[in-house]
C-alpha cells in the first residue's frame, strides 16, 4: 500500500472517530455548567482547552499503545480479518444502537456510567480536572474508537518510522474535528442551545454515516489486504 | 410557602426530599445563563417560574421530580424557549 492510500485510510478512520459523540457531549455538558455558573470567558476557554489536550494525549497514546503491539512490518491476514470483521461489527452496532430511542443525544452509555461523567462534567472547575475528563471520555468510548484505531495502526505499522509519526498526527488532528468546532463555536460566544438542537436534529444522520463509514472501511481494508493479496499470490505475482 | 411538598425522586431509589425554592432557582437561572441571558434577565425569569411552580404546588402535598421539571419547563418555555430546551434535555445530553 502507497504511502498516500495509507494516510487516506488513516484520515477516513479519523473521521468516524470524529463522527463519535460522547466526546462532544462532555465538552458542551461541561461549557454548559462552565458558562451556568458564571465562569468568565477565559476561564472557560481554558476549560475546553484542557479538555481538548486531554482528548488529544489519550487517543495519541492509545494509537501508540496498538503500534507497538502490532506485528513488525508485515501484519498476517487473519489480524486483517479480525480487525475488517470487528470494524464491520462496529458498524452494524452503531446503525443499532448508537443513540438510545429517547428524545436528546443520549448514548449507549448505561446510564449510571452517563450520569457519573455528567456529575463530573458540572464538578469541574480547573483546567487539570477537565484535562483528565478529556482523557476519560476517551476510554469510555474504547469500545467503538477500537476498530477505527485498530485499522489506523495497522496501516500505519506498514510505513517507514516518520511517516508513522505524521500519521498519529494526521489521526489525531481529524479525530478531534468535531471537538474543535464545537469548542470555536463555544469560544466565539454560540448559545449552547443551539448547537444542541443541532446535534439532536442530526443525530440520525451522524448515527448512520458512522455506521457506513465503519462497513465502507471495513470493505475496503478487507478487499485491499486480502482478497487483492491473495488473489496476486495465487497468480503467482 | 407555609408548607413545602415533598419531592419523589426519579426512579424512586433515592429518598425524597422537601422542595427548596432556592434549588428551582438555581437550576433555572443556570439554564438562563448557559445560553448566554443577561445575569439580571436570568435572575427575573428564575423569579418568575419559580412564583409561577409555587402557586402550581400549592394543593399538592407530593409530586415527583419529573413532574416539577416538567412544570418548571413549560413555564420557563414562555419566558425563554432556548432556555427551556436546555433545562429540558439536560439530562438527556449523554
Amino acid at each position: 500500500m502507497d504511502i498516500i492510500s495509507s494516510l487516506a485510510i488513516v484520515a477516513f478512520a479519523a473521521l468516524i472517530h470524529a463522527s463519535f459523540q460522547l466526546s462532544v457531549s462532555m465538552l458542551t455538558l461541561l461549557s454548559g455548567h462552565a458558562i451556568g455558573a458564571k465562569t468568565g470567558h477565559m476561564k472557560l476557554l481554558r476549560l475546553t482547552n484542557g479538555f481538548l489536550l486531554g482528548v488529544a494525549l489519550m487517543t495519541m497514546l492509545l494509537l501508540c499503545l496498538v503500534l507497538q503491539h502490532s506485528f513488525g512490518n508485515q501484519v498476517p491476514y487473519l489480524v486483517w480479518a479480525i480487525a475488517c470483521g470487528l470494524v464491520l461489527g462496529l458498524g452494524i452496532a452503531v446503525w443499532s444502537f448508537y443513540y438510545r430511542k429517547e428524545k436528546g443525544t443520549s448514548l449507549w452509555l448505561p446510564r449510571g456510567l452517563a450520569r457519573y461523567l455528567g456529575e463530573r462534567a458540572k464538578a469541574t472547575k480547573q483546567s487539570g480536572e477537565a484535562f483528565g475528563l478529556g482523557l476519560s471520555s476517551v476510554i469510555a468510548e474504547l469500545i467503538f474508537i477500537f476498530a477505527p484505531m485498530a485499522i489506523s495502526s495497522l496501516v500505519l505499522i506498514q510505513l517507514e518510522p516518520t511517516m508513522q509519526l505524521a500519521g498519529i498526527a494526521l489521526y489525531t488532528f481529524v479525530s478531534l474535528l468535531s471537538l474543535l468546532i464545537v469548542s470555536g463555536l463555544i469560544g466565539s460566544g454560540h448559545r449552547l442551545s443551539r448547537i444542541q438542537k443541532w446535534r439532536e436534529d442530526n443525530k440520525r444522520f451522524l448515527q448512520f454515516a458512522s455506521g457506513s463509514g465503519l462497513l465502507i472501511l471495513g470493505f475496503y481494508v478487507y478487499v485491499d489486504q486480502i482478497v487483492t493479496a491473495t488473489t496476486l499470490a495465487r497468480g503467482g505475482f | 410557602m407555609n408548607n413545602p411538598p415533598d419531592i419523589i425522586k426519579r426512579g424512586g431509589k433515592r429518598p425524597s426530599e422537601v422542595f427548596k425554592q432556592e434549588k428551582l432557582h438555581g437550576s433555572i437561572r443556570a439554564a438562563c445563563l448557559s445560553v448566554r441571558s443577561p445575569e439580571g434577565e436570568a435572575e427575573t425569569i428564575a423569579k418568575n417560574v419559580c412564583d409561577a411552580v409555587i402557586a402550581w404546588l400549592e394543593t399538592k402535598p407530593e409530586v415527583t421530580s419529573s413532574d416539577l421539571r416538567r412544570k418548571a419547563t413549560s413555564v420557563l418555555d414562555s419566558f425563554h424557549p432556548e432556555a427551556a430546551y436546555l433545562y429540558k434535555h439536560h439530562q438527556l445530553i449523554i
